[in-house]
Protein backbone atom coordinates (compact mmCIF):
# COMPACT_ATOMS: atom_id res chain seq x y z
CA UNK A 1 0.00 0.00 0.00
CA UNK A 2 2.83 2.16 0.48
CA UNK A 3 4.11 2.02 -3.24
CA UNK A 4 0.63 2.86 -4.11
CA UNK A 5 0.08 6.09 -2.12
CA UNK A 6 3.78 7.01 -3.33
CA UNK A 7 3.04 6.15 -6.93
CA UNK A 8 -0.43 7.81 -6.05
CA UNK A 9 0.66 11.05 -4.86
CA UNK A 10 3.81 11.03 -7.76
CA UNK A 11 0.71 11.22 -9.88
CA UNK A 12 -1.32 13.87 -7.89
CA UNK A 13 1.68 16.63 -7.68
CA UNK A 14 2.10 15.74 -11.47
CA UNK A 15 -1.50 16.62 -12.45
CA UNK A 16 -1.96 19.76 -9.78
CA UNK A 17 0.72 22.03 -9.27
CA UNK A 18 -0.69 22.86 -5.86
CA UNK A 19 -0.22 19.55 -4.04
CA UNK A 20 2.72 19.65 -1.68
CA UNK A 21 3.91 16.80 0.73
CA UNK A 22 5.05 17.13 4.03
CA UNK A 23 6.43 14.45 6.40
CA UNK A 24 7.60 14.01 9.89
CA UNK A 25 10.86 12.85 9.47
CA UNK A 26 9.07 9.63 8.33
CA UNK A 27 9.33 7.43 5.14
CA UNK A 28 12.89 6.79 4.04
CA UNK A 29 13.67 5.94 0.53
CA UNK A 30 9.55 5.59 0.09
CA UNK A 31 9.83 9.42 -1.36
CA UNK A 32 12.79 9.86 -3.35
CA UNK A 33 11.28 9.63 -6.81
CA UNK A 34 8.54 12.69 -5.38
CA UNK A 35 11.34 14.28 -3.97
CA UNK A 36 14.16 14.42 -6.97
CA UNK A 37 11.36 15.72 -9.13
CA UNK A 38 9.38 18.17 -6.89
CA UNK A 39 12.06 19.78 -4.91
CA UNK A 40 10.57 22.62 -2.46
CA UNK A 41 7.39 20.39 -2.93
CA UNK A 42 8.74 17.89 -0.52
CA UNK A 43 9.19 19.10 3.61
CA UNK A 44 10.67 16.79 6.19
CA UNK A 45 9.42 19.56 9.43
CA UNK A 46 11.25 17.01 11.53
CA UNK A 47 10.13 14.97 14.53
CA UNK A 48 7.56 17.61 15.41
CA UNK A 49 4.07 16.92 14.77
CA UNK A 50 2.40 19.77 15.51
CA UNK A 51 4.12 21.64 13.46
CA UNK A 52 3.51 18.95 11.03
CA UNK A 53 0.02 19.74 11.11
CA UNK A 54 0.25 23.20 11.80
CA UNK A 55 2.21 24.14 8.58
CA UNK A 56 -0.32 22.11 6.53
CA UNK A 57 -3.29 24.18 7.77
CA UNK A 58 -1.29 27.31 6.82
CA UNK A 59 -0.59 26.27 3.10
CA UNK A 60 -3.99 25.32 2.75
CA UNK A 61 -5.23 28.53 3.45
CA UNK A 62 -3.21 29.75 0.73
CA UNK A 63 -4.34 27.51 -1.25
CA UNK A 64 -1.69 24.94 -1.51
CA UNK A 65 -3.39 21.39 -1.12
CA UNK A 66 -1.38 19.66 1.87
CA UNK A 67 -0.48 15.68 2.18
CA UNK A 68 1.29 15.01 5.21
CA UNK A 69 2.80 12.03 6.61
CA UNK A 70 3.72 10.24 9.24
CA UNK A 71 2.93 6.76 11.16
CA UNK A 72 -0.51 6.57 11.71
CA UNK A 73 0.20 6.71 16.00
CA UNK A 74 2.01 9.74 15.56
CA UNK A 75 -0.24 11.02 12.61
CA UNK A 76 -3.38 10.88 14.91
CA UNK A 77 -3.10 11.01 18.35
CA UNK A 78 -0.01 13.30 19.04
CA UNK A 79 -0.72 16.66 16.65
CA UNK A 80 -4.87 15.40 17.57
CA UNK A 81 -5.18 19.13 18.82
CA UNK A 82 -3.55 20.36 16.15
CA UNK A 83 -6.23 18.85 13.45
CA UNK A 84 -9.08 19.34 16.02
CA UNK A 85 -8.47 23.09 15.81
CA UNK A 86 -5.67 24.43 12.37
CA UNK A 87 -7.51 21.91 10.34
CA UNK A 88 -10.76 20.84 11.56
CA UNK A 89 -11.97 24.02 13.01
CA UNK A 90 -10.77 25.73 10.18
CA UNK A 91 -12.02 23.08 7.74
CA UNK A 92 -9.08 22.79 5.58
CA UNK A 93 -8.43 20.28 2.81
CA UNK A 94 -5.54 19.04 4.18
CA UNK A 95 -5.03 15.44 3.42
CA UNK A 96 -3.50 13.40 6.65
CA UNK A 97 -1.73 9.89 6.05
CA UNK A 98 -1.34 7.73 8.60
CA UNK A 99 1.09 4.46 7.89
CA UNK A 100 0.99 1.23 9.35
CA UNK A 101 -2.31 1.82 10.26
CA UNK A 102 -4.13 -0.29 13.15
CA UNK A 103 -2.17 -3.13 13.98
CA UNK A 104 0.39 -3.45 11.11
CA UNK A 105 3.40 -2.23 13.50
CA UNK A 106 1.98 -5.19 16.07
CA UNK A 107 5.62 -6.22 16.80
CA UNK A 108 7.13 -2.76 17.47
CA UNK A 109 4.96 -2.09 21.04
CA UNK A 110 1.97 -0.13 21.54
CA UNK A 111 4.01 2.94 20.88
CA UNK A 112 3.43 2.22 17.13
CA UNK A 113 0.08 0.64 17.51
CA UNK A 114 -2.71 3.26 16.21
CA UNK A 115 -6.42 1.11 17.21
CA UNK A 116 -7.19 4.06 17.50
CA UNK A 117 -6.85 5.89 14.72
CA UNK A 118 -9.81 5.84 13.02
CA UNK A 119 -11.94 6.84 16.08
CA UNK A 120 -9.88 9.87 16.44
CA UNK A 121 -10.00 11.10 12.71
CA UNK A 122 -13.88 10.55 13.01
CA UNK A 123 -14.09 12.33 16.19
CA UNK A 124 -13.38 15.55 13.90
CA UNK A 125 -16.55 16.97 12.46
CA UNK A 126 -16.20 17.28 8.73
CA UNK A 127 -13.03 14.94 8.44
CA UNK A 128 -13.69 12.38 5.79
CA UNK A 129 -11.80 8.79 7.21
CA UNK A 130 -10.90 6.15 4.99
CA UNK A 131 -9.08 2.60 5.19
CA UNK A 132 -8.46 1.15 1.72
CA UNK A 133 -8.04 -2.57 1.88
CA UNK A 134 -5.54 -2.90 -1.15
CA UNK A 135 -2.70 -0.76 -2.89
CA UNK A 136 -5.72 -0.50 -5.88
CA UNK A 137 -7.71 0.95 -3.50
CA UNK A 138 -5.18 3.30 -2.18
CA UNK A 139 -4.43 4.72 -5.90
CA UNK A 140 -8.38 5.57 -6.16
CA UNK A 141 -9.26 6.92 -3.37
CA UNK A 142 -6.15 9.52 -2.53
CA UNK A 143 -6.92 11.42 -6.02
CA UNK A 144 -10.81 11.66 -4.86
CA UNK A 145 -9.49 13.00 -1.30
CA UNK A 146 -7.39 15.59 -3.33
CA UNK A 147 -11.02 16.83 -4.56
CA UNK A 148 -12.72 17.33 -1.29
CA UNK A 149 -13.12 21.10 0.47
CA UNK A 150 -12.21 19.95 3.65
CA UNK A 151 -10.10 17.60 5.52
CA UNK A 152 -9.33 13.56 5.34
CA UNK A 153 -7.84 11.24 6.80
CA UNK A 154 -5.77 7.91 5.77
CA UNK A 155 -4.90 5.08 6.60
CA UNK A 156 -2.25 2.83 4.69
CA UNK A 157 -0.64 -0.17 5.97
CA UNK A 158 2.90 -0.89 4.43
CA UNK A 159 4.34 -2.77 1.52
CA UNK A 160 2.99 -6.02 0.21
CA UNK A 161 -0.31 -6.45 0.70
CA UNK A 162 -2.01 -8.64 -1.47
CA UNK A 163 -4.42 -7.09 -4.37
CA UNK A 164 -8.24 -8.21 -4.73
CA UNK A 165 -10.12 -8.07 -7.72
CA UNK A 166 -13.90 -6.73 -7.87
CA UNK A 167 -16.24 -5.48 -10.25
CA UNK A 168 -17.71 -2.66 -8.02
CA UNK A 169 -15.60 0.63 -8.50
CA UNK A 170 -13.81 2.34 -5.79
CA UNK A 171 -15.74 5.62 -5.03
CA UNK A 172 -15.21 7.42 -1.92
CA UNK A 173 -18.24 7.66 0.37
CA UNK A 174 -19.44 4.17 -1.32
CA UNK A 175 -19.48 0.75 0.69
CA UNK A 176 -17.60 -1.50 -2.00
CA UNK A 177 -19.16 -5.02 -2.78
CA UNK A 178 -16.01 -6.94 -3.15
CA UNK A 179 -18.50 -9.96 -3.26
CA UNK A 180 -22.69 -11.24 -4.13
CA UNK A 181 -24.02 -13.43 -0.74
CA UNK A 182 -25.27 -16.47 -2.76
CA UNK A 183 -28.21 -17.62 -0.42
CA UNK A 184 -26.39 -16.97 2.57
CA UNK A 185 -28.51 -14.26 5.20
CA UNK A 186 -25.94 -12.35 6.66
CA UNK A 187 -23.03 -10.26 5.32
CA UNK A 188 -19.71 -9.73 6.24
CA UNK A 189 -18.00 -6.14 6.22
CA UNK A 190 -14.64 -4.51 6.80
CA UNK A 191 -12.42 -1.96 6.48
CA UNK A 192 -8.76 -1.39 6.00
CA UNK A 193 -5.85 -3.74 5.53
CA UNK A 194 -8.23 -6.76 7.13
CA UNK A 195 -10.31 -6.95 4.02
CA UNK A 196 -7.77 -9.50 2.70
CA UNK A 197 -8.29 -11.48 5.00
CA UNK A 198 -11.84 -11.68 4.99
CA UNK A 199 -11.52 -13.09 1.37
CA UNK A 200 -9.40 -15.50 2.48
CA UNK A 201 -11.85 -16.47 5.04
CA UNK A 202 -14.31 -16.80 1.98
CA UNK A 203 -11.76 -19.32 0.17
CA UNK A 204 -11.99 -21.53 3.37
CA UNK A 205 -16.12 -21.53 3.59
CA UNK A 206 -16.30 -22.88 0.24
CA UNK A 207 -16.53 -26.26 1.33
CA UNK A 208 -19.04 -25.36 3.25
CA UNK A 209 -21.03 -24.14 0.40
CA UNK A 210 -21.49 -20.62 2.60
CA UNK A 211 -20.91 -17.47 0.42
CA UNK A 212 -21.76 -14.28 2.23
CA UNK A 213 -22.11 -11.22 0.99
CA UNK A 214 -18.68 -9.00 0.89
CA UNK A 215 -18.42 -5.20 1.32
CA UNK A 216 -15.32 -3.37 2.06
CA UNK A 217 -15.76 -0.18 3.80
CA UNK A 218 -13.06 1.76 2.68
CA UNK A 219 -14.71 4.85 3.92
CA UNK A 220 -15.59 5.20 7.63
CA UNK A 221 -16.91 8.70 7.56
CA UNK A 222 -19.23 9.38 6.33
CA UNK A 223 -20.63 6.13 6.74
CA UNK A 224 -22.24 4.87 3.91
CA UNK A 225 -26.05 4.25 5.33
CA UNK A 226 -27.31 4.07 1.80
CA UNK A 227 -25.43 0.44 1.19
CA UNK A 228 -26.78 -0.12 5.29
CA UNK A 229 -30.19 0.64 4.56
CA UNK A 230 -29.87 -1.63 1.38
CA UNK A 231 -27.91 -4.17 2.91
CA UNK A 232 -30.56 -4.06 6.31
CA UNK A 233 -33.50 -5.59 3.54
CA UNK A 234 -31.46 -8.55 2.86
CA UNK A 235 -29.54 -9.86 5.55
CA UNK A 236 -30.38 -10.69 9.28
CA UNK A 237 -26.76 -10.84 10.15
CA UNK A 238 -23.85 -7.90 9.75
CA UNK A 239 -20.49 -9.29 10.90
CA UNK A 240 -18.19 -6.60 11.24
CA UNK A 241 -14.19 -7.48 11.02
CA UNK A 242 -12.31 -4.65 11.89
CA UNK A 243 -8.23 -3.91 13.07
CA UNK A 244 -9.58 -1.40 15.49
CA UNK A 245 -10.38 -0.64 19.25
CA UNK A 246 -14.35 -1.29 19.44
CA UNK A 247 -14.62 2.18 20.45
CA UNK A 248 -14.74 4.33 17.56
CA UNK A 249 -14.37 1.75 14.46
CA UNK A 250 -16.61 0.39 12.06
CA UNK A 251 -18.76 -1.47 14.02
CA UNK A 252 -19.11 1.55 16.26
CA UNK A 253 -20.43 3.40 13.30
CA UNK A 254 -22.74 1.12 12.20
CA UNK A 255 -23.98 0.24 15.40
CA UNK A 256 -24.72 3.97 15.70
CA UNK A 257 -26.68 3.25 12.58
CA UNK A 258 -28.02 0.43 13.68
CA UNK A 259 -29.50 1.95 17.20
CA UNK A 260 -31.24 4.69 14.92
CA UNK A 261 -33.72 2.09 13.71
CA UNK A 262 -36.32 0.10 15.26
CA UNK A 263 -35.38 -2.91 13.75
CA UNK A 264 -32.75 -4.56 11.68
CA UNK A 265 -29.69 -6.71 11.57
CA UNK A 266 -27.96 -7.94 14.16
CA UNK A 267 -24.28 -6.59 14.62
CA UNK A 268 -21.78 -9.27 15.32
CA UNK A 269 -17.98 -7.53 15.69
CA UNK A 270 -14.64 -9.49 15.31
CA UNK A 271 -11.43 -7.23 16.17
CA UNK A 272 -9.08 -6.54 19.42
CA UNK A 273 -10.53 -5.74 22.13
CA UNK A 274 -10.38 -2.43 23.71
CA UNK A 275 -6.68 -3.12 25.92
CA UNK A 276 -3.45 -2.43 25.23
CA UNK A 277 -1.77 -5.33 23.19
CA UNK A 278 1.18 -6.38 24.92
CA UNK A 279 3.81 -9.30 23.88
CA UNK A 280 5.38 -7.70 20.64
CA UNK A 281 3.01 -10.49 18.42
CA UNK A 282 3.33 -10.11 15.17
CA UNK A 283 0.13 -9.25 12.85
CA UNK A 284 -0.83 -13.44 11.91
CA UNK A 285 -0.02 -14.01 15.56
CA UNK A 286 -2.24 -10.75 16.63
CA UNK A 287 -4.50 -11.55 14.40
CA UNK A 288 -4.99 -15.28 15.59
CA UNK A 289 -4.29 -14.58 19.10
CA UNK A 290 -7.09 -12.31 19.35
CA UNK A 291 -9.72 -14.07 17.16
CA UNK A 292 -9.89 -12.14 13.96
CA UNK A 293 -7.96 -14.25 11.62
CA UNK A 294 -9.10 -16.44 8.80
CA UNK A 295 -10.29 -19.11 10.30
CA UNK A 296 -11.93 -16.94 13.14
CA UNK A 297 -13.88 -14.87 11.00
CA UNK A 298 -14.93 -18.35 9.15
CA UNK A 299 -15.82 -19.79 12.22
CA UNK A 300 -18.14 -17.26 12.95
CA UNK A 301 -19.79 -17.30 9.66
CA UNK A 302 -20.19 -21.12 10.00
CA UNK A 303 -21.70 -20.14 13.29
CA UNK A 304 -24.60 -17.30 11.89
CA UNK A 305 -25.19 -19.69 8.77
CA UNK A 306 -25.87 -23.02 11.07
CA UNK A 307 -29.71 -22.92 11.23
CA UNK A 308 -29.58 -24.29 15.33
CA UNK A 309 -27.97 -20.75 16.08
CA UNK A 310 -30.51 -18.72 15.44
CA UNK A 311 -31.95 -16.47 17.74
CA UNK A 312 -28.88 -18.10 20.02
CA UNK A 313 -25.85 -16.26 21.91
CA UNK A 314 -23.23 -15.89 19.18
CA UNK A 315 -20.21 -14.47 21.01
CA UNK A 316 -16.67 -13.58 19.40
CA UNK A 317 -13.92 -15.67 20.33
CA UNK A 318 -11.72 -14.29 23.30
CA UNK A 319 -8.19 -13.92 23.25
CA UNK A 320 -6.53 -17.28 23.98
CA UNK A 321 -3.60 -15.67 25.45
CA UNK A 322 -4.14 -13.33 28.55
CA UNK A 323 -1.21 -11.88 28.14
CA UNK A 324 -1.30 -10.62 25.19
CA UNK A 325 -3.81 -8.50 26.16
CA UNK A 326 -3.96 -6.57 29.42
CA UNK A 327 -6.30 -4.09 31.00
CA UNK A 328 -4.23 -1.56 32.83
CA UNK A 329 -7.20 -1.27 35.88
CA UNK B 1 -16.75 45.26 25.68
CA UNK B 2 -15.46 43.56 28.60
CA UNK B 3 -18.12 44.44 30.45
CA UNK B 4 -21.21 44.83 27.99
CA UNK B 5 -20.32 41.23 26.81
CA UNK B 6 -19.59 40.01 30.26
CA UNK B 7 -15.76 38.43 29.23
CA UNK B 8 -12.88 39.51 30.93
CA UNK B 9 -9.53 38.83 29.68
CA UNK B 10 -9.12 43.16 29.53
CA UNK B 11 -4.87 42.08 31.51
CA UNK B 12 -4.15 40.79 28.07
CA UNK B 13 -5.97 42.54 26.17
CA UNK B 14 -4.84 46.32 27.76
CA UNK B 15 -1.40 44.60 27.49
CA UNK B 16 -0.91 44.22 23.64
CA UNK B 17 -3.02 47.25 22.47
CA UNK B 18 -0.36 49.63 21.79
CA UNK B 19 1.32 46.79 19.91
CA UNK B 20 -1.96 46.48 17.88
CA UNK B 21 -1.97 50.02 17.75
CA UNK B 22 1.37 50.36 16.03
CA UNK B 23 1.03 47.39 13.73
CA UNK B 24 -2.28 48.89 12.15
CA UNK B 25 -1.06 52.29 11.76
CA UNK B 26 1.21 51.77 9.00
CA UNK B 27 3.36 48.67 9.37
CA UNK B 28 0.61 45.93 8.46
CA UNK B 29 0.12 46.42 4.56
CA UNK B 30 -3.42 45.61 4.94
CA UNK B 31 -6.30 47.66 3.66
CA UNK B 32 -10.24 47.87 4.55
CA UNK B 33 -10.78 48.22 0.78
CA UNK B 34 -8.97 44.56 -0.06
CA UNK B 35 -9.11 42.89 3.16
CA UNK B 36 -8.06 39.76 0.70
CA UNK B 37 -5.49 41.21 -1.52
CA UNK B 38 -3.02 38.54 -2.30
CA UNK B 39 -0.44 40.40 -1.56
CA UNK B 40 -1.34 41.62 1.95
CA UNK B 41 0.68 40.58 5.21
CA UNK B 42 -1.01 38.18 6.90
CA UNK B 43 -1.81 38.78 10.55
CA UNK B 44 -2.44 36.17 12.96
CA UNK B 45 -3.57 36.95 16.29
CA UNK B 46 -2.86 33.86 18.27
CA UNK B 47 -3.82 34.85 21.77
CA UNK B 48 -7.26 34.47 21.10
CA UNK B 49 -8.33 35.46 24.54
CA UNK B 50 -7.45 38.89 24.27
CA UNK B 51 -9.75 39.31 20.80
CA UNK B 52 -11.62 42.91 22.88
CA UNK B 53 -7.96 44.36 21.61
CA UNK B 54 -8.24 42.63 18.00
CA UNK B 55 -11.38 43.69 17.28
CA UNK B 56 -10.97 47.83 18.57
CA UNK B 57 -7.81 48.02 16.34
CA UNK B 58 -9.62 46.37 13.32
CA UNK B 59 -12.33 48.90 13.69
CA UNK B 60 -10.13 51.68 14.60
CA UNK B 61 -8.70 50.64 11.07
CA UNK B 62 -11.82 50.95 9.59
CA UNK B 63 -12.22 46.72 8.93
CA UNK B 64 -15.25 47.31 10.93
CA UNK B 65 -17.99 49.96 11.79
CA UNK B 66 -17.58 51.20 15.87
CA UNK B 67 -20.96 49.93 16.19
CA UNK B 68 -19.58 46.46 15.26
CA UNK B 69 -18.37 46.73 18.77
CA UNK B 70 -20.86 46.56 20.95
CA UNK B 71 -21.99 43.44 20.47
CA UNK B 72 -19.05 41.51 21.66
CA UNK B 73 -19.49 38.59 22.98
CA UNK B 74 -23.50 38.41 21.94
CA UNK B 75 -25.04 35.27 20.69
CA UNK B 76 -24.31 34.48 16.75
CA UNK B 77 -22.03 38.19 17.02
CA UNK B 78 -19.45 38.54 14.54
CA UNK B 79 -17.18 39.27 18.06
CA UNK B 80 -17.50 36.39 20.19
CA UNK B 81 -15.01 35.90 23.04
CA UNK B 82 -12.49 33.94 21.24
CA UNK B 83 -11.90 35.38 17.35
CA UNK B 84 -13.48 33.29 14.90
CA UNK B 85 -13.09 33.09 11.15
CA UNK B 86 -16.06 31.41 10.33
CA UNK B 87 -17.67 34.25 12.43
CA UNK B 88 -15.15 36.98 10.96
CA UNK B 89 -14.07 36.33 7.92
CA UNK B 90 -11.65 38.67 7.42
CA UNK B 91 -9.46 36.89 10.20
CA UNK B 92 -6.55 34.88 9.01
CA UNK B 93 -7.16 32.16 11.47
CA UNK B 94 -9.76 31.45 14.32
CA UNK B 95 -7.98 31.70 18.22
CA UNK B 96 -8.44 30.56 21.67
CA UNK B 97 -6.25 27.33 21.53
CA UNK B 98 -2.95 28.66 21.93
CA UNK B 99 0.01 27.80 20.22
CA UNK B 100 -0.85 27.11 16.51
CA UNK B 101 -0.38 30.96 15.22
CA UNK B 102 3.09 30.55 14.79
CA UNK B 103 3.05 27.15 13.00
CA UNK B 104 -0.07 28.54 10.57
CA UNK B 105 2.05 31.57 9.51
CA UNK B 106 5.63 29.20 8.58
CA UNK B 107 3.55 26.82 6.30
CA UNK B 108 1.67 30.13 5.24
CA UNK B 109 4.96 31.93 4.36
CA UNK B 110 6.74 28.49 3.20
CA UNK B 111 3.89 28.46 0.34
CA UNK B 112 3.49 32.30 -0.66
CA UNK B 113 7.41 31.74 -0.91
CA UNK B 114 6.87 29.23 -3.05
CA UNK B 115 4.83 31.50 -5.16
CA UNK B 116 6.66 34.37 -4.96
CA UNK B 117 4.63 36.49 -2.81
CA UNK B 118 6.44 39.10 -0.91
CA UNK B 119 3.95 39.39 1.56
CA UNK B 120 4.72 39.09 5.48
CA UNK B 121 3.91 36.89 7.97
CA UNK B 122 3.27 38.72 11.73
CA UNK B 123 1.99 36.86 14.89
CA UNK B 124 1.25 38.67 17.96
CA UNK B 125 1.38 35.69 20.58
CA UNK B 126 1.70 35.76 24.54
CA UNK B 127 4.44 34.76 26.70
CA UNK B 128 2.09 32.13 28.09
CA UNK B 129 1.90 30.85 25.06
CA UNK B 130 5.25 29.86 24.87
CA UNK B 131 4.93 27.54 27.11
CA UNK B 132 3.24 25.22 24.15
CA UNK B 133 5.88 22.74 22.68
CA UNK B 134 4.28 23.40 19.18
CA UNK B 135 5.63 26.89 19.59
CA UNK B 136 9.33 25.83 19.68
CA UNK B 137 8.51 23.28 16.74
CA UNK B 138 7.60 26.07 14.75
CA UNK B 139 10.41 28.35 16.29
CA UNK B 140 12.68 25.38 14.35
CA UNK B 141 11.06 25.41 11.35
CA UNK B 142 10.96 29.11 10.73
CA UNK B 143 14.93 29.25 10.97
CA UNK B 144 15.60 25.78 9.64
CA UNK B 145 13.57 27.31 6.12
CA UNK B 146 14.91 30.79 6.69
CA UNK B 147 11.37 31.93 6.94
CA UNK B 148 12.92 35.54 6.84
CA UNK B 149 9.46 37.15 6.33
CA UNK B 150 8.15 36.28 9.43
CA UNK B 151 7.53 38.34 12.64
CA UNK B 152 6.90 37.30 15.98
CA UNK B 153 5.53 39.38 18.87
CA UNK B 154 6.09 38.21 21.94
CA UNK B 155 3.14 39.94 24.31
CA UNK B 156 5.31 39.60 27.58
CA UNK B 157 3.33 40.82 30.10
CA UNK B 158 4.19 38.71 32.32
CA UNK B 159 1.01 37.02 33.74
CA UNK B 160 -0.91 33.72 32.62
CA UNK B 161 -4.46 32.05 34.06
CA UNK B 162 -3.00 31.49 37.45
CA UNK B 163 0.47 32.27 37.52
CA UNK B 164 3.75 34.75 36.54
CA UNK B 165 5.24 33.62 33.52
CA UNK B 166 8.93 34.66 34.46
CA UNK B 167 8.48 31.54 37.13
CA UNK B 168 6.67 29.18 35.15
CA UNK B 169 9.67 29.45 32.73
CA UNK B 170 12.38 29.06 35.17
CA UNK B 171 13.60 32.39 35.19
CA UNK B 172 14.53 31.94 31.11
CA UNK B 173 15.10 34.43 29.01
CA UNK B 174 12.43 34.87 25.77
CA UNK B 175 15.11 36.68 23.66
CA UNK B 176 17.60 34.15 24.32
CA UNK B 177 15.78 31.11 23.46
CA UNK B 178 14.24 32.57 20.24
CA UNK B 179 17.87 33.30 19.46
CA UNK B 180 18.93 29.77 20.27
CA UNK B 181 16.49 28.80 17.92
CA UNK B 182 18.19 31.11 15.25
CA UNK B 183 16.19 33.83 15.37
CA UNK B 184 17.12 37.09 15.73
CA UNK B 185 15.28 38.69 18.20
CA UNK B 186 14.97 41.39 20.62
CA UNK B 187 13.43 43.35 23.68
CA UNK B 188 11.76 46.20 23.23
CA UNK B 189 9.10 48.06 26.19
CA UNK B 190 5.98 47.04 24.80
CA UNK B 191 4.05 49.69 25.80
CA UNK B 192 6.23 52.40 24.62
CA UNK B 193 4.52 53.49 20.88
CA UNK B 194 8.65 54.88 20.17
CA UNK B 195 10.18 52.15 21.13
CA UNK B 196 7.71 49.65 19.20
CA UNK B 197 7.64 52.11 16.30
CA UNK B 198 11.54 51.88 16.38
CA UNK B 199 11.66 48.21 16.16
CA UNK B 200 9.22 47.43 14.08
CA UNK B 201 11.04 49.88 11.01
CA UNK B 202 14.10 47.59 11.76
CA UNK B 203 12.42 44.61 10.52
CA UNK B 204 13.40 42.14 9.58
CA UNK B 205 16.16 42.70 12.30
CA UNK B 206 18.77 39.91 9.75
CA UNK B 207 17.99 38.92 6.08
CA UNK B 208 16.61 34.80 5.95
CA UNK B 209 16.47 34.65 9.32
CA UNK B 210 12.66 35.02 11.33
CA UNK B 211 12.54 37.83 14.13
CA UNK B 212 10.94 38.19 17.39
CA UNK B 213 9.87 41.08 18.89
CA UNK B 214 9.73 40.44 23.10
CA UNK B 215 7.80 43.08 23.95
CA UNK B 216 7.86 43.46 27.92
CA UNK B 217 4.80 44.91 29.01
CA UNK B 218 1.96 45.46 31.41
CA UNK B 219 -1.23 43.70 31.86
CA UNK B 220 -3.95 45.97 32.24
CA UNK B 221 -1.48 48.65 30.56
CA UNK B 222 -3.45 52.06 31.52
CA UNK B 223 -5.56 51.08 34.01
CA UNK B 224 -3.61 51.44 37.34
CA UNK B 225 -6.12 49.22 39.23
CA UNK B 226 -5.43 46.57 36.66
CA UNK B 227 -2.00 46.65 35.96
CA UNK B 228 0.03 43.37 36.69
CA UNK B 229 -2.61 41.76 38.85
CA UNK B 230 -3.09 38.28 37.54
CA UNK B 231 -6.56 38.57 38.91
CA UNK B 232 -7.39 40.89 35.62
CA UNK B 233 -6.89 37.78 33.25
CA UNK B 234 -10.63 36.34 33.49
CA UNK B 235 -12.32 39.12 36.02
CA UNK B 236 -15.02 40.86 34.52
CA UNK B 237 -15.66 44.57 35.68
CA UNK B 238 -18.04 45.84 37.46
CA UNK B 239 -20.35 48.81 37.13
CA UNK B 240 -17.81 50.68 39.21
CA UNK B 241 -14.63 49.46 38.07
CA UNK B 242 -15.83 50.18 34.44
CA UNK B 243 -16.36 53.64 35.20
CA UNK B 244 -13.32 54.31 37.26
CA UNK B 245 -11.15 52.54 34.28
CA UNK B 246 -12.63 54.94 31.59
CA UNK B 247 -12.35 57.82 33.49
CA UNK B 248 -8.97 57.05 34.08
CA UNK B 249 -8.57 56.57 30.65
CA UNK B 250 -10.44 59.79 30.03
CA UNK B 251 -12.80 58.21 27.36
CA UNK B 252 -16.94 57.73 27.17
CA UNK B 253 -18.39 54.38 27.58
CA UNK B 254 -18.43 52.42 23.71
CA UNK B 255 -22.94 53.21 23.53
CA UNK B 256 -22.08 56.76 24.33
CA UNK B 257 -19.32 57.14 21.60
CA UNK B 258 -21.34 55.85 19.39
CA UNK B 259 -24.45 57.86 19.93
CA UNK B 260 -22.29 60.92 19.82
CA UNK B 261 -20.88 59.56 16.35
Amino acid sequence: MRKAFAEALFQAAEKDPRVIFLTGDLGFGTFDAYQAKFGPRYVNVGVAEAQLVNAAAGLALEGWRPIIYSIASFATGRPFEQIRISVGYAGLPVVIIGAGGGYTYASSGVTHHAGEDLGLMSLIPGMTVVAPGDPNEVAQLLPQLLKLSGPSYLRVGKYGEPAYQADDAVVLGRARLLREGNGADFAVVSTGQITSVVLDALELLKPDGIAPTVMQFHTVQPLDIVALDSLAKKVQTIIVVEEHMPVGGLAAAISTWRAARVSGPRIVRLGPPQALLLGNPTVPEMRKRLGFDAQAIAEMCRTIARPASRGGSVSAAQPANARLTSDPT
Amino acid sequence: MAFDGREGHLSSALSCTDLLVALYNGWLNVSPDKPKAPDRDRFYFSKGHACTALYAALADAGFMPKQTLSSYGKTDSPLPNHSCRHALPILENSAGSLGHGLGLATGALYGLRLDNNPARAVVLMSDGECNEGSVWESAMFAAAQKLGNLLAIVDNNGLQAVGRSDVLMGHTSLEEKFRAFGWAARTINGNNMTEIVAALADVPFEKDRPTAIIAKTVGGSGIKFMEDQVLWHYRTPSEEEKNRALAELGEAPLQKELSHA
